[in-house]
């Protein structure tokens, strides 16, 4: 192996993507991903559009919708229209919750008579429903247990039929982010690399390599070092983005993301060195990555659903891919700090190790020195 | 002993047989030649003896025999490899000073001053030396296909492969790669291995291989070869069993008439006799519709095209008038894609005006009313490869709005007439260019118009093949007394044009009938008349 021809290469590479402006590409489009997703999934519900009506005008009545103006959860409108109305405007997308307040509502409490309140929920997005429902329901029964204590009351004056779906203390944020790191740091490097390889394909110019006696590891070398050491970067970026912006916790050490993070990347620019071995032009190239990519990415990152309560199929499959592996790790840096005292973790940390270098050499096995 | 044996080679992709059995050698200090249509394997082989291919057989560089790539691993220090494509091996973002640094590293020569002094020698023999700084993709074709040549020289390979290097090159660059070769022929005694489809670069090779359809079919030098075709070649005559083109009558039995001095593309017939196919005769029926045009078919008024700063057409005034065929010759990037492209409203027309049967164009509407007289083939035949010919045809006829029972008789007339009959179930790419060549003018004269643009019709395809759609081109002029605008790359057609504009960077700089251009430079050559209008322009 000599240094001068991977330096050549190496140095040519790296003109190509400043010149092509493409290293703009290598530093936007994680960040993109990290910001577009961080933002765009929400799990959680603030601010819903409320609607209540007060047929009762009471001082029991004042209280409940104070205790809902006073919450981060709802954005609340009293309004003095009919139900109909109210109904009307949930179906028209305006309002997300109406709560109608019946007549004698405090009258029927304070001679410990049972009284309904009605609550009508936009279904459309069951998640969201279900979400809101159980913020409903808790302000309800916050408000009944207070009512309940101050006139000394045994049972409760509202029975509800609760569960404890009140997200407080969870954010989104710390739930999302850490996981979108295992998604862009699989799609990102991969893409680079296949492009690299695939571009000079499409181009020609890899005749230059083919009619040379430049070595496949050589080649090899200096078309993946580049995306190694830029990538590389990116998990410095994407970890700042994640705890100074997102404001995710870091509970556990520095060292075993970063390591981790740079096994992982050596596994994603391999997957791209697979698609370029099997592709000849770039857009299909691209399309392929992305789909090999993106899919089990986000699919069994443990981000939407833990890996441990999926069942057959699924569960076998997210144990294929490496996200999953690099997430727990990932996660556990950033959220628990368990690090190396883990059996789990260090057990990750081989599988990916040794995922990274199989997939290294199948890829350089099959990269072939001739027209395929 | 010879430096390079190739024994027996034999390559096959999938299902089609690229190369049979080829065999040749050659010597240090030559320039051999392969000359043959696209797909007659020329590149097939190339690719073998660099060792960038499978094959079957043997190939020995200086006594060292290898089977395939991976043996060929060795001899690659002393190989240059230049693929066909024009800068193919260029990277459009490097530098041409970038370039030389570039393929000077991965061949990991050392920077002495013989090195140095090399280099600047090579970048001198170029013209390149002037703008060291410029990126690849800022440079002409004929610049890039120089650059690519020296890049290939820069470790002086003792076997250089230079597969079409001057294919839709301009004249001038053409002659300059020549000598580039002829020098480095001189001093460094290499061999040469140049394919081309240009017969004219044949009188500047130490030999010459005929190559059609996978297989060398002659070998000898321009005299030889001309000389082996000397009995078979006779001045112009009827008769059975024989093929008739542009004055030359080719039969393997003797004929009473006198005979006539052959040329190169003279091998290719007799080469098509020995093996018994006679192309069918193409015959062009006259059309249903009646014709009625105007003198000046097409009339172009200051037509100009910008892409940017670039100007691609750069104020071509032009006329096609009634029953014509007017070629419209240049060299890759000189404008004349963009110019019918512009006639067909492909491009908006940056400046300048467009007349067309009479009519000035100014809006979409003027178009959409002449597109029924106009017909139009475009580069590299624009056919839907997962449909069959019928169904390509069926297509066609659609799209111009012929009710089925009319457009399935036409069909079968031009199939019939045109020689492509037997093909009509078969998909594109299974049949010979030729054929597809042919059913793709009949796609394009499928509504009977009264002018055809053709682009690069003749691009690719086999020297018979060639022959006969031209002759056909002059019977639909005859018979149907309509115009055509053809452009190629090959000087060598003007001959049959009734009159040529050459373009040369997006300007006009002839317009005038092949005689007069004859008369002017005193020479039938048309290659040497390009070279020597392209000179006045420097």
């Amino acid at each position: 192996m000599r240094t001068s021809v991977i330096k050549a290469y190496m140095q040519k590479e790296f003109k190509d993507l400043v010149r092509t402006k493409m290293i703009y590409l290598v530093y936007l489009l994680p960040t993109m991903i990290l910001l577009l997703f961080g933002y765009g999934i929400r799990l959680e519900v603030t601010g819903a559009r409320t609607i209540i009506i007060d047929q009762d005008q009471s001082r029991f009545s004042k209280e409940l919708i104070d205790k809902c103006t006073h919450s981060k959860y709802f954005n609340t409108k009293v309004l003095l229209i009919s139900p109909n109305e109210g109904l009307h405007r949930i179906k028209q997308a305006k309002t997300d919750i109406l709560l109608i307040i019946p007549p004698h509502f405090e009258h029927d409490l304070l001679h410990g008579q049972k009284s309904e309140l009605a609550a009508f929920i936009d279904g459309a997005f069951p998640l969201r429903a279900t979400t809101m429902q159980g913020y409903v329901e808790g302000v309800i029964l916050h408000a009944a247990k207070e009512l309940a204590q101050r006139f000394g009351l045994k049972h409760p004056l509202i029975t509800l039929n609760h569960r404890a779906l009140f997200n407080q203390a969870m954010r989104d944020e710390n739930a999302i982010v850490p996981g979108l790191i295992g998604l862009i740091m699989l799609v990102a490097p991969a893409l680079l690399s296949a492009l690299l390889i695939v571009k000079e394909k499409e181009m020609g110019t890899i005749f230059n390599f083919y009619a040379s006696p430049v070595k496949k590891s050589e080649f090899l070398i200096a078309k993946l070092t580049p995306v190694f050491l830029l990538h590389s970067i990116n998990i410095f970026i994407l970890f700042l983005w994640a705890t100074w912006w997102f404001g995710v916790p870091f509970r556990g050490s520095f060292g075993l993301y970063w390591i981790t993070s740079e096994l992982y990347l050596l596994i994603s620019l391999s997957i791209g060195l697979l698609v370029s071995i099997i592709t000849n032009r770039q857009i299909v190239a691209v399309v392929l990555t992305l789909i090999i990519t993106i899919i089990p990415g986000f699919l069994y990152s443990g981000m939407l659903m833990p890996i441990s309560s999926m069942v057959g199929e699924s569960y076998i499959e997210a144990h294929i891919f490496p996200v999953m592996y690099y997430n727990h790790i990932v996660y556990d840096t950033f959220l628990i700090g368990q690090g190396l005292e883990s059996m789990k973790n260090i057990l990750y940390l081989a599988i990916l190790a040794g995922y990274g270098t199989l997939l290294l050499i199948v890829g350089s096995l099959l990269l072939k020195k001739e027209l395929g | 002993m010879a430096l390079l044996e190739v024994d027996s080679v034999h390559i096959a992709y999938k299902r089609t047989i690229a190369v049979k059995e080829a065999s040749f050698t050659a010597d240090a200090g030559q320039i051999v030649g392969f000359i043959g249509a696209d797909g007659a394997g020329k590149s097939s082989l190339f690719h073998a003896i660099a060792g960038v291919l499978h094959f079957r057989g043997e190939i020995r560089y200086k006594g060292y025999p290898y089977h395939s790539p991976k043996e060929a691993e060795p001899i690659k220090p002393y190989i240059g490899l230049m693929p066909q494509g024009l800068g193919l091996v260029l990277y459009p973002q490097l530098s041409v000073e970038e370039h030389l640094e570039f393929f000077a590293n991965i061949r990991d020569i050392p920077r002495d001053k013989a090195f140095m002094k090399y280099k600047k020698k090579l970048l001198h023999m170029a013209g390149l030396a002037e703008f060291p700084d410029r990126l690849a993709k800022n440079l002409s074709g004929g610049m890039k296909q120089k650059l690519s040549l020296i890049c290939t020289l820069i470790h002086k390979p003792k076997l250089l492969i230079l597969d079409e290097p001057t294919t839709g090159v301009d004249p001038l660059s053409r002659q300059e790669l020549w000598e580039i070769l002829d020098q480095n022929r001189k001093e460094e005694r290499s061999l040469t291995l140049f394919s081309t489809a240009y017969m004219g670069e044949a009188a500047k090779m130490d030999k010459i291989h005929l190559m059609d359809e996978g297989e060398i079919i002659a070998q000898g030098t321009a005299g030889e070869l001309i000389k082996s075709a000397r009995p078979y070649t006779y001045q112009a005559t009827r008769c059975k069993e024989c093929i008739t083109f542009n004055g030359r009558t080719y039969s393997l039995k003797p004929l009473s008439a006198p005979h006539a001095e052959p040329t190169l593309e003279s091998l290719f017939f007799i080469n098509a006799l020995k093996k018994g196919k006679i192309p069918p005769p193409v015959e062009v029926l006259p059309r249903e519709t009646p014709i009625d045009i105007p003198e000046v078919v097409m009339e172009a008024k200051g037509l100009t095209k910008r892409f940017g700063d670039f100007v691609a057409d750069d104020h071509i005034d032009m006329q096609l008038r009634r029953g014509e065929i007017l070629g419209l010759l240049g060299a890759n990037g000189a404008g004349k894609t963009t110019f019918i492209k512009m006639l067909l409203g492909l491009y908006p027309i940056d400046e300048g005006e467009l007349y067309l049967l009479g009519r000035k164009i100014q809006s979409p509407k003027d178009r959409q009313e002449l597109k029924r007289y106009i017909g139009y083939m475009s580069q590299n035949f624009a056919l839907y490869k997962d449909l069959t010919i019928r169904e390509n045809l069926f297509y066609f006829a659609n799209m111009h709005q012929l009710p089925l029972n009319k457009a399935s008789e036409r069909i079968e007339r031009l199939a019939k007439s045109l020689g492509f009959w037997d093909y009509m179930d078969s998909f594109p790419k299974d049949v010979p260019m030729g054929i597809n060549q042919r059913f793709s003018l009949a796609a394009a004269i499928l509504h009977e118009p009264v002018v055809l643009f053709l682009d690069e019709p003749t691009s690719g395809v086999d020297t018979i093949a060639r022959a006969q759609f031209w002759q056909l081109l002059h019977k639909l002029k005859h018979i149907w007394g309509i115009s055509i605008l053809v452009t190629t790359h090959y000087m060598s057609e003007a001959q049959y044009c009734d009159r040529v504009v050459v373009l040369r960077r997006g300007k006009k700089i002839a317009d005038a009938s092949p005689k007069e251009l004859e008369r002017r430079f005193g020479t039938k050559d048309f290659e040497e008349v390009f070279l020597r209008l392209y000179e006045e322009q420097e």
